[in-house]
């Protein structure tokens, strides 16, 4: 290495691209066309982009996967804290950037935690692996579990496992390919806490990421790649007043920057909840309610409909709404649990709970979300319905039929199972075998016609042929539910649609969502993703420890303190805005916030059922309040 | 229809969990508190010793014993199941042989010492790798200079099972919940062994695809978690990773007390 490539270290900066060029072995095309970026060194920097714009294949020049791992063409330079990375080797890049890859779980190779972390520092020969190892684990908390095989742990967990892994080496450059596209938004926030806390002790971090929420709120600069180039690298906020830009790279605004944006134009932007309710304060809209007094007026009056730890199986629809819903809502059942338990055989020995005395009803024109933290027992309720999974204790009734009775094959005609991962629904060589599965099985009267149909509707003919796993993250979702309209079920159900879907695929499966309504009966999704909870569902079942503590709808949820916590659930934005605002009930879009306030009147298509006129001066607010307790109670009533 | 149970699954998710627990010695047993090392030594002279003799009684006694090991390694109901089901099977055909061949018992007498000697080498394997963890079994292979890519298949191997069970009970799945349901179970259920048969072969293209899907991430994080450097770095990786094996008084105890039980098995048959 020559002398002037060392330079000063300390004053070089974290990571130096010059005129970087990378064109994959056998691709038709260059994936980054000469990149300019600077790095410095303890920056917190989100890169952005859209699908395909290059971002992951930037990422990994930073470590040396490109071009050691895939040695396309390459041309420019890379420098890490002022070496060149190209004679240096990906294990020798590992001690000064560590990597945490986008599906973290492959990245776990060792048998248990503390192996995993260790793997690293053992390979390179660090004498002191066994101190960094466990340096690493308990820096992130991961003591508890240190002993754990790692096919054992949750998402969340694996990405700490991985984190560590990383971290084991002591890099001074941390990559992390978006660390937020699996896990809950608590959990997110949690990760990026702990980024935070090591750029806070001089590591410079890197996150690829398309949340701009946790962009605005964590990041210090952010970097826009759009077609294999770097368009710009400037301060969070500078960037997210760059709208248009973000939008064309499926980064869609945080929505406090769209409220501000509507309602303090000429303000300067808000990165998060705190600085956007701050903002529309010094507007002094005389048609706001003290915030303090109107929470106090609508804690009063909000029914207590959540129950409380250890209530018993008694608990959520069954004791009050169940029986009240029969009659308020003439709406026919399509399914429903009767004090449901189930578990599953552990490594250890005793089976566990999952689902514990569950009881529930599921409608006709339901658009039910199932939420909870990781572990509650979504998925397995999911395939309890699904007659997957036969209850331990309790009965399950699908369409009038118990599913012990039924054989899952014969009930899938009815319900529709979407596992989470869309690869595992692939079993045929193309989507439309994969599409024309169910109904040609089934000797379906036309389903050639059927399937030609739904491959039109939902924009897959283009694709038809090809294998549906090397199809784009969207296209997959898209593929799945083409699947699942072909079953024609009356019971849809989804494990986590829109997970590790960039935010423009996002929308298009919410929106494909709302559509299917017309064909399928009722659909249950669970899912992480407020957003989703916000602007799809009509009715809202919290799960904690295999038990209902609330079912409610999606604005009465964001309002509920106690269950949003125990649940582990953050609200959109301009849910927390609005509620922060008195706002009762608690909006549930921009769209609809905005309007509520006084702002530019809202889009119609916003899916808002129970929203209210907003009150007309600030006495009425607690009138509002008390209507919008009415509506929420007929809405709980489900 | 009856009323189904939950047994498919059930027996699904308990096999899977048996093989882990088999996988990751979680049973404990006395082979498994031993240096790796001696439990492979160990390995060696009980899976050759059946085979340098012709004698009904030694190889009884090597059996009784590898039993016993066996038993005493913990390796639980499955292995154990899976392995008297073997065992009747050949003792059924033992039977038929008998009652066919009565005119000349030696050859029932040769027909035996497969069954034993296979029987013997089933039992000492059973033994010695449900009482080693995949870890165990590298640090092993790796101290007696088998090359990494060895010691590391056989962990990553392991650490890929549960995850190939997963991936597989979701296609299976798949292919039941929208295949074509069979029409009836035909004679002996034919209809459905030919539609498990199916499901199973056509299970394979999806699970390798997307199994090698996974196993892209993990060849790009094993590069960046210097696994092909651990070979360059003149073996400190490997002095390390070795440090904590320690080859004990006990260890050599286990192999003397092995080596006198399989010479006492050759005395009692009246070789030596």
């Amino acid at each position: 290495m020559p002398a002037a490539d060392d330079g000063p270290r300390g004053a070089a900066p974290a990571i130096e691209v010059r005129n970087l060029t990378f064109r994959y072995p056998g691709a038709e095309r260059d994936t980054l066309r000469g990149v300019d970026l600077t790095i410095a060194a303890g920056d917190f920097v989100a890169v952005v982009g859209g699908n395909g714009s290059g971002k992951t294949t930037l990422a990994k020049t930073f470590n040396g996967l490109v071009p050691h791992f895939w040695n396309g063409d390459l041309s420019g330079s890379v420098r890490v804290h002022g070496r060149g990375t190209r004679k240096r080797s990906v294990a020798e890049l590992a001690s000064e950037v560590g990597f945490v890859f986008q599906d973290f779980g492959n990245q776990l190779v060792r048998p248990t935690v503390r192996d995993d972390v260790a793997y690293a520092p053992l390979n390179l020969g660090r004498a002191d692996w066994r101190e960094r190892a466990d340096a690493a684990v308990a820096g992130l908390g991961l003591e508890p579990i240190a002993d754990t095989f790692t096919w054992q742990l949750s998402g969340g967990q694996q990405h700490l496992t991985a984190l560590a892994g990383a971290l084991a080496l002591a890099p001074r450059i941390l990559v992390v390919d978006e660390p937020a596209a699996e896990v809950d938004p608590a959990r997110a926030a949690e990760i990026y806490e702990h980024l935070v806390r090591l750029n806070e002790r001089g590591t410079t971090v890197v996150v690829v990421e398309h949340h701009a929420e946790l962009i605005a709120r964590y990041a210090r600069s952010v970097v826009l790649v759009d077609d294999g180039v770097v368009r710009w690298h400037l301060p969070t906020a500078e960037a997210m007043a760059r709208r248009e830009d973000l939008e064309s790279a499926d980064v869609p605004a945080p929505q406090v920057v769209e409220i501000a944006r509507a309602l303090a134009p000429g303000s300067p932007l808000p990165l998060t909840v705190d600085d956007c309710v701050a903002a529309l304060a010094l507007l002094a809209d005389p048609l706001l309610t003290p915030p303090a007094e109107a929470a106090a007026s609508r804690d009063a009056a909000l029914p207590r409909r959540s129950t409380e730890a250890g209530s018993g199986p008694e608990s959520g629809s069954r004791s009050g709404f169940g029986g009240a819903s029969d009659g308020l809502r003439n709406r026919a059942g399509i399914a429903s649990l009767r004090d449901v338990s189930h578990g599953y055989l552990t490594i250890d020995g005793p089976r566990s709970t999952v689902v514990d005395g569950l009881s529930l009803d599921l409608f006709d024109d339901d658009r039910v979300a199932l939420v909870g933290s990781n572990g509650a027992g979504k998925s397995t309720l999911l395939t309890l319905l699904a007659g997957l999974a036969l209850p331990r204790a309790g009965t399950v009734t699908v369409d009038g039929r118990d599913t012990r009775e039924v054989s899952a094959p014969e009930l899938a005609g009815t319900v529709c199972y979407l596992v989470q991962h869309p690869e595992e629904m692939f079993l045929q060589d193309s989507v439309a075998a994969d599409v024309a599965m169910f109904p040609r099985g089934r000797r379906v009267a036309g389903a050639d016609e059927l399937v030609a149909r739904v491959l039109d509707r939902m924009d897959l003919t283009g694709v038809a042929d090809r294998d549906g796993r090397l199809l784009s993250g969207g296209q997959q979702r898209r593929a799945t539910l083409a699947i699942a309209l072909a079953m024609r079920p009356r019971l849809l159900l989804l494990d986590e649609p829109t997970a590790s879907l960039d935010l423009r695929s996002r929308d298009d499966v919410i929106g494909l969502l709302a559509d299917l309504a017309e064909h399928i009966r009722c659909t249950v999704v669970a899912t992480h993703d407020m957003q989703l909870v916000a602007e799809w569902a009509t009715r809202v079942v919290v799960l904690d420890g295999g038990r209902i503590i609330a079912d409610t709808t999606p604005a009465a949820l964001f309002a509920d303190d106690a269950v949003l916590a125990r649940a582990r659930l953050v609200p959109p934005q301009a849910a927390q805005v609005g509620r922060r605002l008195g706002l009762s009930p608690v909006p549930r879009g921009v769209a609809e916030l905005v309007a509520r306030l006084g702002g530019a009147p809202a889009e119609a298509a916003s899916p808002a059922p129970d929203v209210l006129s907003r009150p007309a001066e600030s006495g009425a607010a607690i009138a509002g309040n008390v209507a919008g307790t009415v509506a929420g109670g007929k809405e709980a009533a489900r | 229809m009856s009323t189904r149970r939950d047994l498919d699954r059930l027996s699904v998710d308990w096999i899977t969990l048996e093989l882990m627990r088999v996988a990751y010695a979680t049973r404990g047993g006395f082979l498994a508190v031993r240096d790796p090392r001696a439990v492979v030594w160990w390995y060696v002279i009980g899976a050759l010793a059946p085979w340098f003799t012709y004698d009904v009684g030694v190889l009884a006694v090597l059996f009784a014993a590898a039993l016993v090991a066996a038993l005493a390694a913990r390796i639980g109901p499955l292995l154990l199941g899976l392995f008297l089901l073997g065992i009747v099977g050949d003792l059924v055909y033992l039977l038929v042989m008998l009652l066919i061949l009565r005119e000349d018992p030696a050859a029932v007498g040769t027909l035996v010492l497969p069954v034993l000697k296979l029987g013997t080498v089933s039992l000492v394997s059973m033994a010695a790798f449900a009482s080693l963890d995949p870890e165990k079994i590298s640090d092993a292979l790796l101290a007696m200079r088998a090359p990494e890519i060895l010691g590391f298949a056989v962990s990553y191997g392991y650490r890929m099972i549960p995850v190939l069970v997963d991936e597989f009970r979701t296609i299976v799945d798949g292919h039941r919940l929208r295949g074509a349901p069979p029409r009836g179970p035909g004679l002996l259920g034919w209809r459905l062994v030919v539609r498990l048969a199916t499901i199973l072969v056509r299970s394979f293209y999806p699970l390798i695809l997307n199994t090698a899907k996974r196993t892209r991430t993990t060849v790009e994080a094993l590069e960046t978690r210097g696994f092909t450097a651990a070979g360059s770095v003149g073996g400190a990786g490997r002095a390390l990773r070795l440090a904590h094996l320690r080859f004990t008084v006990a260890d050599g105890a286990l192999l003397t007390a092995t080596l006198a039980v399989v010479t006492l098995a050759y005395w009692t048959g009246g070789i030596m």
